[in-house]
C-alpha cells in the first residue's frame, strides 16, 4: 500500500507506523493499513496495536476478524492480548487516563495523585467513569521523569502536577 | 517547508557535496531559535506554545530568523528552553508570554535577564548554556546533536557531519576492519549487562544460518530511565546509522527498531527517519551505491517489562508473547525465528558512528579502562537540576549528584541513590565517591542498568522503596518460571506488611531466604536481579526496616504508620486546608486553629500540601494529637 501526501505530494510505501508525512511533516489519519498490505501472522501485534488505536478498544468481533484474516487461532490472539498491557478487552471512555507511577513520579507525590483521581472520579485504575467520560489507568513510566508527577490524558501531558489543579484539569474535557 | 525532493545519492562523493552545499546554505551567524519541541517532556512543559507564539512573533516583526524545533537538551527542569543563535543566548523556563519581550530583546540586541538561567549559589544570571554547572562538567558525545537539529529533517543531520561514518565504514572498509574497530573499542551495551559489544557482533557475524538480524532494543522500561527516548526523539539518524553499520560488520540484511508503545513521539521520529534516509538512499537497496543492502521495520512494543529482555523481545517481534527463554544458547546464535540475532541497546548504537568516525583510540581515551566513553544518566528525583547528563565513564556519583544536579532539592538531606532501575540497588551516601563504571556499581550490590539515577532524600522511605520496586516487578513478571513469579508473590506480601506495621520478626530472614533463591533460580534477570533493590536497602538501611517493625516510619511515608496533625502554633486558621479536603475531615474557622478528625482522614496529604504555612505535620508513630479545638489562631507576625 502507497500513501501520497496531500500537502506536499510525498510518495512513500506504509509500513504501518508512520502517521505524518516524511516530508513535510502532515498527519495523515486512519492509516490501518494493515489489512490492505501483505498478511503476516507476526505482524499481530502490531495489527492489533493498531486496531487498539484506532477503535479504541478489541471487540470479540474484531478479535474474530483478525483470526480469520491473518490465520492466527484465537486462542493465542486471547494470549497475546491479554498478555500486553497496551490492549483492552472491555470499552474505554471517551478519554484515557494514564497516571504515571515511575519511581520519580513516586518519590515526587504521584500515589497521592492517584488517590485524589479515583476520589474525584469514582473508579479504581482500569475502570471506566460511569458517564463514560474518562478510563483511569496507571503506567510504570512515561519516560517524562523529570516532570513528576506526570499524566497524561489521551495525547495531551501534564507534568509537575499538584494535587488542587487536578479538578480543573478534568473540568477541561468534555 | 520547500527542502525540494531528496535525491538519492550514489556514492561518498555525492553525499559530501551535498553536506557541503547544505552547509553554504547555512549561515552561522544568521538568527536561529531552537526550541525543545520533539521532546515528551518538552511537550509536557507547553514548548510547542512557545514555538508556535515565536514563529508569530518573529514573521510579525519581519525578522529574518528561522526556529528549529529540537529533541530534548537535557536540562528538562528549565524547560521549555528557548536557545538563540548566533549570540548562544539560553533562556530557560520559557512561557508563550514571555515571547514578545524575548523577540523583542533579540532585535534590539539585548539580552532579557530575567529568562536567563540563575545560579541557585551565587544568584547571578548566566547567558550561555556551556557556563552552566549543569553542563560545564558534562562530555557530551552522543547528545551534541540533541538540542540543534531537527530530528524530523535529515538535512540537518548531514550538514552536521551525519553518514559521514556509514560513508566510511561501507567505502573504505571491510566488514572484518569495522568490526576489529569497535571490539577495539572496548564499547560495552549501555543497556545494562555491560557485555562487550564486539564481541557479541562476532558471534552473531560467526553463527551459522542465514538470514542475520540486527536489533535496536528501545523498550527501555525502567521507571526514572529516558535517555533511550531521548536519543530517538532528538537524534533517530544516529541510532539508525549506527544500526547499518553494524549490520554491515556482521553480515545482516534485515534489522529491527523495537520502540515501547508508550513512546508514540520515539515511534514516529525514528519511522520519519527511516523514509528519509531510505529516499536518499542511505537505507534499502545498494546503499550509496555500495551494493550493501539493508532493509529496517519498527516493531512497536505493546506494553510488558519483561518483553525488554533479549530473548523476550525477540519472540514479541515474532509476533507471540513476549516471555523469555532460558539462554543456554546466546540469541546471538538463536534469535529471532532461531536465525543469529544481534539486539543492542539505543545507546550501544549510537555510539558506534563515533567510534567509526574518531577510531578506537580516540574512544578508548575517554572514561576508564574497563569501560570507556560516556554514559548517559538520567538524573530525576529529589536533585536541583534534573535531567539527561552525559558524562565520561569513572565520574564520581558525588559530582554527578552534587557539582551537575547542583545538590537535593529543598536544602534536604542526600540519603541515597538509586541506580540501574528495578534491577539495580540503592547507594547510601559512604559511597558517594565511587566512580561510576559497570564493575564499581556491581561491587556495591547495584548495577549500572539502563543509566537510570534517581536521587532520594530524608523523605524517602526504603523499605517503600523496595515494596515499590517489587511490586512492580510482581506486575511485570511474565510467570513463567516459579521463583521469580512466587518469589516476588511472598516478598511483595511481607513489604506490605512492613508497610502497614504488620511486620513480624521472622520476615527480615523469609526475605533473604527467598532472595536467595530468585537470584540462583529464575529464568531471566528480571527475576534473578529483582533482589538488589531489597537487599541493599536491607544492607544500608536496616535500621529501618527494624523501625517498621516496631510500628515507625521513619521517613513519614507510609501511610499506616503516620498521622496528620495541624500545629497549633503555626496554623493561622486560613481555611485553604479545610476546603481543599476531600472527607471533610478539618475543622475549622476563621482565624481559629484547625483540627483533623483522625477517624475521618483518609491521609491523601492534599492539606499537607496546600498549606501555606507549612502548619500540617506528619506524626509517626500515629500517635493521637493533643487537642486543640478552640484556639484563636496566633497570627504569625510578617516582615
Amino acid at each position: 500500500m502507497r500513501y501520497r501526501c496531500v500537502e506536499c505530494g510525498n510518495e512513500w510505501e506504509d509500513r504501518g507506523w508512520l502517521s505524518t508525512c516524511s516530508r513535510c511533516g502532515q498527519k495523515v489519519t486512519g492509516v490501518s493499513s494493515f489489512f490492505r498490505g501483505p498478511e503476516h501472522p507476526e505482524k499481530l501485534i502490531q495489527v492489533l496495536l493498531s486496531l487498539q488505536r484506532e477503535k479504541g478498544w478489541l471487540s470479540p468481533e474484531t478479535l474474530k476478524e483478525v483470526s480469520r484474516k491473518l490465520g492466527v487461532p484465537l486462542s493465542r490472539i486471547y494470549q497475546v492480548a491479554t498478555f500486553y498491557k497496551a490492549f483492552s478487552l472491555v470499552p474505554r471512555g471517551r478519554h484515557l487516563l494514564r497516571v504515571c507511577m515511575g519511581t520519580a513520579c513516586q518519590i515526587r507525590g504521584s500515589p497521592a495523585i492517584l488517590e485524589r483521581l479515583r476520589q474525584l472520579l469514582g473508579v479504581e485504575p482500569g475502570q471506566v467513569t460511569a458517564d463514560g467520560k474518562f478510563t483511569l489507568e496507571t503506567v510504570n513510566c512515561l519516560g517524562c521523569c523529570a516532570m513528576g508527577p506526570v499524566m497524561m490524558v489521551d495525547d495531551q501531558y501534564f507534568g509537575r502536577l499538584k494535587l488542587p489543579q487536578l479538578e480543573k484539569i478534568l473540568g477541561s474535557y468534555g | 517547508m520547500g527542502e525540494g525532493m531528496r535525491e538519492r545519492l550514489r556514492g561518498p562523493e555525492e553525499l559530501e557535496r551535498w553536506r557541503e552545499r547544505l552547509r553554504r546554505e547555512r549561515d552561522p551567524s544568521a538568527l536561529l531559535f531552537t526550541v525543545n519541541v520533539r521532546s515528551a517532556c518538552g511537550l509536557a512543559a507547553g514548548s510547542e506554545e512557545v514555538a508556535k507564539r515565536l514563529e508569530e512573533e518573529v514573521e510579525g516583526r519581519g525578522l529574518a530568523g528561522r526556529i528549529v524545533r529540537t529533541g530534548c537538551n537535557g536540562f528538562c527542569e528549565k524547560e521549555p528552553v528557548v536557545t538563540v543563535y548566533p549570540d548562544e543566548t539560553f533562556y530557560v523556563g520559557v512561557r508563550s508570554e514571555d515571547v514578545p519581550e524575548l523577540v523583542e530583546g533579540v532585535e534590539k540586541g539585548k539580552v532579557v535577564d530575567r529568562l536567563l538561567y540563575q545560579d541557585p549559589v551565587t544568584g547571578q544570571r548566566i547567558r550561555k548554556a556551556s557556563d552552566l554547572p549543569f553542563y560545564r562538567h558534562q562530555q557530551k558525545l552522543l547528545l551534541s546533536l540533541n538540542g540543534r537539529i531537527d530530528p524530523t529533517r535529515i538535512e540537518d543531520y548531514i550538514a552536521e557531519g551525519g553518514y559521514r561514518a556509514l560513508a566510511k565504514a561501507l567505502f573504505e572498509l571491510t566488514p572484518e576492519q569495522v568490526l576489529e574497530e569497535v571490539k577495539r573499542s572496548g564499547l560495552r551495551g549501555r543497556g545494562g549487562g555491560g557485555f562487550p559489544t564486539g564481541r557479541k557482533w562476532e558471534t552473531t557475524r560467526k553463527a551459522p544460518g542465514e538470514p542475520k538480524y540486527v536489533i535496536v532494543n528501545c523498550d527501555e522500561g525502567d521507571p526514572g530511565a529516558f535517555m533511550d527516548r531521548s536519543l530517538m526523539e532528538g537524534n533517530p539518524h544516529s541510532v539508525l546509522e549506527g544500526l547499518i553499520i553494524g549490520a554491515y560488520a556482521i553480515g545482516s540484511h534485515q534489522g529491527f527498531i523495537y520502540v515501547r508503545e508508550e513512546y508514540p513521539l520515539a515511534v514516529e521520529n525514528i519511522g520519519i527517519a527511516i523514509e528519509q534516509a531510505r529516499e536518499c538512499g542511505l537505507l534499502g537497496e545498494d546503499i550509496l551505491g555500495s551494493g550493501f543492502d539493508f532493509e529496517v521495520e519498527v516493531h512497536r512494543g505493546a506494553g510488558a517489562f519483561v518483553s525488554g529482555e533479549s530473548s523476550a523481545l525477540m519472540t514479541a517481534i515474532e509476533g507471540r508473547v513476549g516471555e523469555p527463554r532460558p539462554k543456554y544458547i546466546h540469541t546471538a546464535v538463536k534469535g529471532i525465528h532461531d536465525k543469529p540475532s544481534c539486539l543492542n541497546n539505543v545507546e550501544t548504537w549510537a555510539n558506534v558512528p563515533l567510534i567509526i568516525l574518531n577510531g578506537a583510540e580516540w574512544f578508548r581515551k575517554i572514561g576508564t579502562e574497563g569501560s570507556p566513553g560516556t554514559k548517559i544518566f538520567s538524573l530525576v528525583g529529589k536533585v536541583n537540576n534534573t535531567g539527561l547528563v552525559e558524562v565520561p565513564m569513572g565520574i564520581t556519583l558525588r559530582k554527578i549528584i552534587f557539582e551537575i544536579g547542583g545538590g537535593i532539592k529543598g536544602g534536604k538531606r542526600f540519603k541515597a541513590v538509586q541506580t540501574g532501575g528495578p534491577s539495580g540497588g540503592v547507594i547510601p551516601e559512604q559511597y558517594l565517591d565511587t566512580p561510576v563504571d559497570f564493575d564499581e556499581l556491581t561491587k556495591l550490590g547495584s548495577m549500572m542498568g539502563s543509566g537510570g539515577m534517581i536521587v532520594m532524600d530524608e523523605d524517602t522511605c526504603m523499605v517503600d522503596v523496595a515494596r515499590f520496586f517489587i511490586h512492580f516487578l510482581l506486575e511485570e513478571s511474565c510467570g513463567k518460571c516459579i521463583p521469580c513469579r512466587e518469589g516476588l508473590r511472598v516478598l511483595d506480601r511481607i513489604l506490605t506488611d512492613l508497610c502497614l506495621g504488620k511486620g513480624k520478626e521472622e520476615d527480615l530472614k523469609t526475605i533473604e531466604e527467598i532472595c536467595e533463591a530468585m537470584a540462583e533460580a529464575s529464568l531471566c534477570a528480571l527475576g534473578t536481579t529483582a533482589v538488589n533493590p531489597v537487599l541493599t536497602t536491607m544492607r544500608y538501611f536496616g535500621e529501618e526496616y527494624e523501625a517498621h517493625l516496631k510500628g515507625r516510619c521513619p521517613a513519614k511515608v507510609c501511610k499506616a504508620l503516620t498521622a496528620y496533625f495541624i500545629n497549633p502554633d503555626k496554623c493561622q486558621g486560613c481555611l485553604v486546608c479545610f476546603k481543599n479536603c476531600p472527607t471533610g475531615a478539618i475543622q475549622g474557622e476563621r482565624e481559629m486553629v484547625h483540627v483533623i478528625e483522625q477517624e475521618k482522614c483518609i491521609k491523601c496529604g492534599i492539606c499537607y500540601a496546600v498549606c501555606p504555612f507549612g502548619a500540617v505535620e506528619k506524626l509517626s508513630p500515629p500517635v493521637a494529637p493533643p487537642a486543640t479545638y478552640g484556639i484563636k489562631a496566633k497570627k504569625e507576625v510578617r516582615k
